[in-house]
């Protein structure tokens, strides 16, 4: 059994405890419960015939008033960077998590996931704003943890992330 | 005193720990009913191996070991996390690191009520910036449909002139995307740029003060007539100014000083370098590219090729030669505007 730690990364209120609660117990509920410090979860999948454990990291939205500590990401495996497209500052804060996290732990596999799909006439987040993530060489994909979209797409391309050449 | 302690450990749901030299922790006192599960056993004292029972340990124990290295009494907090006991319950938990007595010393506190408070409040922090963040985007939303209402404003005023001389409302339009581009490209803030492509369009409006006889004649003007034509910057000035709105106040700028030249050879003030306004010499220099490269009834237009060729011999004496440069960096997004903004029916333009 390979075991993997993985963080959820992301302003608050941008559904990273839904995404994880939708990818591990199938739940999901619409009332935001705002985090604080830091829930492990534990998934247990085969991938290419190899056992895995993957260490799910939920940790707290960064605001105003809260910023990540950078220990929580000792270890880490690969990130996951929750953007709520519904939510231009939640772009904003995407991109300095990456390159906040690019400068402690260095270029590690990550994806970006752009959740809320299921509220996509209210995005403020547009192409303008994607293509500058694609750039960056990781995956970019949409999920909706309310309608069960893109979910487990997302955690799957990390994992074959590790598969590959970052491994 | 070990009583009076058990009581304390016990009214703040703390459980001590003691770091041993093999890595393992010993637990110093009985060991509370939300433990338990945790440790499988009750009894006390006994050891166990804590980053393996709560994974998230796993980040905070290079700093406790730091910590405890250095003999540090001060409490090192690990920061809290969540577990879930037996009954689906979540635990809030938080670790603490000192040094006592020469012993690593590993608090460990189900932090219960404190972490519920301190829950709540933040959920009341973060619903108000969600709040907060949902005013700011209305407010930024309804501020581009004010500006783009004074635009159409602007662009009404200045087709008035359109319906007396040969300038299209297009070529206005246009006047007003290129200087933007060129604010944009020069690293100007969003309410400047904004500004300029409204401004920008209205750098004739003086023309309306000037009498047909001069304005639409064909020949070459005279010297009387010419000076009075000079007099549409000093027009358009005049209606423009003092509105106290940036826009129309930078747009009666330009009308002033649209016709300066570089060399100091311009009108109405013989203005020269940087004396004249930068807004009016990024107008200058969009308005005579539109002029060159587009017919009139009075010319043919000319290539895109010999009207930058025509420019360059200007830039130095009649054109900025700096932003002339900043000019050709963006001539594929001049070619762009210029390609697509034919009709009054094209002003919806993003760039």
């Amino acid at each position: 059994m390979i075991q993997k730690k993985i963080c959820l990364l992301g302003s608050f209120s941008v559904g990273k405890t839904s995404l994880i609660s939708r990818y591990v117990n199938s739940l999901f509920s619409e009332k935001y419960l705002t985090t604080v410090g830091v829930k492990i979860d534990k998934k247990q999948l085969t991938h290419d015939g190899n056992e895995l454990s993957l260490i799910i990291w939920d940790i707290a939205g960064e605001d105003d008033f809260t910023n990540i500590r950078t220990a929580y990401l000792r270890g880490m495996a690969g990130y996951i960077i929750v953007i709520d497209g519904t939510r231009q500052n939640s772009y904003d804060v995407a991109l300095s998590i990456h390159e906040m996290v690019k400068q402690h732990v260095g270029e590690l596999p990550m994806v970006f996931a752009l959740n809320k799909a299921d509220l996509k006439p209210h995005w403020q987040v547009d192409g303008q704003h994607i293509r500058p993530l694609e750039q960056f060489g990781y995956p970019v994909l949409e999920t909706s943890a309310k309608l069960d979209n893109g979910v487990a797409d997302i955690f799957l391309a990390l994992i074959k992330q590790w598969g590959s050449n970052h491994d | 005193m070990t009583k009076l302690l058990s009581a304390i450990y016990d009214s703040l749901n703390i459980v001590v720990f003691v770091r041993e030299p093999n890595g393992c922790f010993t637990l110093h006192n009985p060991a509370p009913e939300w433990l338990v599960f945790f440790l499988g056993k009750s009894s006390y004292p006994q050891t166990c191996d804590l980053p393996e029972l709560f994974p998230y340990l796993t980040c905070f124990m290079d700093d406790a070991e730091q910590h405890w290295h250095e003999h540090l009494a001060t409490p090192l907090a690990s920061g809290s996390w969540i577990e879930t006991d037996e009954l689906g319950n979540e635990l809030a938990l938080e670790a603490t690191a000192v040094w006592v007595d020469d012993h690593a010393v590993l608090l460990l506190q189900n932090l219960g009520e404190k972490y519920r408070q301190e829950v709540s409040r933040l959920q009341q922090v973060r619903n108000g910036l969600l709040t907060q963040e949902k005013l700011e985007n209305e407010v930024q939303k309804r501020t581009i449909k004010i500006k783009q209402r004074e635009e159409e404003i602007a662009i009404k005023l200045v087709s008035v002139t359109s319906y007396r001389d040969e300038e299209t409302g297009a070529h206005v339009r246009r006047i007003g995307l290129y200087a933007a581009a060129m604010a944009k490209a020069l690293n100007w803030p969003t309410q400047q740029i904004d500004d300029i492509r409204i401004a920008a369009p209205m750098h004739d409006l003086g023309k309306i003060g000037i009498p047909d006889k001069i304005l639409l004649k064909k020949g070459k003007l005279t010297n009387v007539e010419f000076s009075i034509m000079k007099r549409h910057t000093e027009i358009g000035a005049k209606m423009l100014q003092d509105a106290n709105i940036p826009a129309l106040d930078m747009a009666a700028e330009i009308a002033l000083c649209h016709h300066e030249k570089w060399d100091g050879s311009g009108y109405p003030r013989e203005l020269k370098g940087e004396n004249i306004p930068i807004t009016a010499r990024i107008t200058s220099i969009v308005d005579i590219y539109d002029a060159l490269v587009h017919e009139r009834v009075y010319k043919k237009a000319m290539c895109e090729k010999d009207a930058i060729a025509l420019m360059s011999s200007m830039a130095g004496s009649h054109l900025d030669p700096e932003l002339f440069a900043v000019f050709l960096e963006l001539l594929p997004v001049m070619r762009r505007i210029r390609t697509e903004v034919h009709e009054i029916k094209d002003l919806i333009v993003s760039y």
